[in-house]
């Protein structure tokens, strides 16, 4: 079930934005669940924000009540429950990829403020994932032209998620540095998508081939790290990532066996760590309850935290 | 050609692009310095809250495009927000 966390001054501002970042406008439709009260601070020191998990009711769904303690205990010293020997393995992290991609579908929609209250006036479309492929091609195909740029557009459909590919070797000045501009324009592409219609479609969007070469660069990288912590145990923290990025990481890491992977840190400086599974770790499988709460908390919060980034990246789906 | 035409180009047509009302938006280009322009984004009242999005998500973006923009003609441009 997608939800999504929020930190905010006080409950009700941590409400309005999981709403916002749910794509949910009726308030009756949500289950809300208190992480941390706020707490004012003295002379403005010392606050605490108010942190909210919300997700959309599911009727006839009931919740889960380990993971509601679970998650509770993480938040208080996160770093720790991180680390606890009773991660998940690899079973339960197959798991989570699931829960990540459902978050991608049902969690980044991003409203905006001013949709919330006209939902039924809404005067967007309903268009399929496959209506909104001509919308995507034209805009990146007006962009290039606005900023006169020789190159085309090509699309297509993998599932329902669409795919663009920006050709052409001038469109390089639209990778950017570490494909900064190319994470622009994908963020321009939603919001595009957005005013077009009522459930904008998943878009991941290559320029110049630099998505494609970033993730052959990533991927040995990652494999160079796995064999160390293979032969040296332990845990290996890995510099801040973008989501797409990190989430290559976390493709991989699930492809060995041994190692397992989870992210740590608040974007833009949220890191993948790569550990060994000890022994213990991975003879004691966790079945259902705990350890797989924990994942489906790490995962989903990592899907949330960009706007779904990792759920969209250029780099390829989870199943892929 | 006249300085952050480009940059002008690009700002309009992405603004023009997400918002509802295309026919309000409005960029004016300022020079700030012999290689620095300043763009200045004007939309319908309801249309600036989808142009700066979700913790400035989207203005962030703009302004990221609009600086790919500006290296195309060799300035340096900032975009501005009006409400």
């Amino acid at each position: 079930m997608a939800y999504v966390e929020v930190k905010a001054k006080t409950i009700d501002l941590a409400i309005e934005a999981a709403m916002r970042e749910l794509g949910i406008t009726d308030r009756s439709r949500l289950e809300i669940e208190v992480i941390q009260e706020p707490e004012r601070g003295f002379l403005g020191f010392g606050g605490r924000d108010a942190i909210v998990k919300v997700s959309e009711k599911k009727p006839g769904r009931k919740r889960s009540r380990t993971r509601k303690k679970k998650r509770g205990s993480r938040q208080a010293e996160p770093a720790k429950a991180a680390k606890s020997s009773s991660r998940p393995s690899r079973q339960a992290e197959g798991k989570a990829k699931n829960m990540r991609s459902d978050a991608g579908n049902e969690a980044p929609r991003a409203e905006e403020p001013q949709e919330q209250t006209s939902n039924s006036t809404d005067p967007r479309k309903e268009l399929s994932p496959a209506e909104q492929e001509p919308l995507v091609k034209e805009f990146l195909e007006g962009l290039l032209e606005a900023i006169g740029l020789e190159g085309r557009v090509e699309t297509h459909m993998d599932d329902d998620v669409i795919v663009a590919n920006v050709i052409g070797e001038q469109t390089e000045a639209l990778v950017g540095p570490r494909g900064s501009v190319m994470e622009a324009v994908h963020e321009l592409t939603k919001t595009v998508l957005q005013r077009a219609t009522q459930e904008p479609a998943r878009v991941r969007i290559d320029i110049a081939g630099y998505a494609e070469r970033r993730r052959q660069a990533l991927t040995i990288y990652a494999g160079e790290l796995i064999q160390q912590v293979l032969e040296e145990g332990g845990e290996l923290m890995l510099e801040p990532m973008s989501a797409a990025d990190r989430k290559v990481i976390h493709d991989v890491v699930a492809q060995h066996e041994g190692v397992r992977s989870y992210s740590e840190g608040e974007a833009p400086a949220r890191y993948v760590v790569i550990a060994k599974v000890e022994e213990a770790e991975a003879t004691a499988e966790p079945e259902g309850g705990e350890g797989e709460a924990d994942v489906e908390t790490e995962s989903a919060a990592d899907a949330a935290a960009e706007d779904g980034f990792s759920a969209e990246s250029p780099a390829g789906d989870p199943e892929s | 050609m006249p300085k952050g035409e480009i940059v002008e180009r690009v700002v309009k047509y992405v603004v023009k692009e997400i918002v509802d009302n295309p026919d309000a938006v409005d960029v004016t280009i300022i020079e700030q310095g012999p290689d620095e322009v300043l763009a200045e984004v004007r939309t319908a009242k309801g249309d600036m809250g989808r142009v700066i999005g979700r913790r400035g998500r989207v203005a962030r973006a703009i302004r990221t495009v609009a600086s790919a923009a500006a290296d195309e003609e060799g300035v340096t441009a900032q975009v501005e927000f009006v409400d």
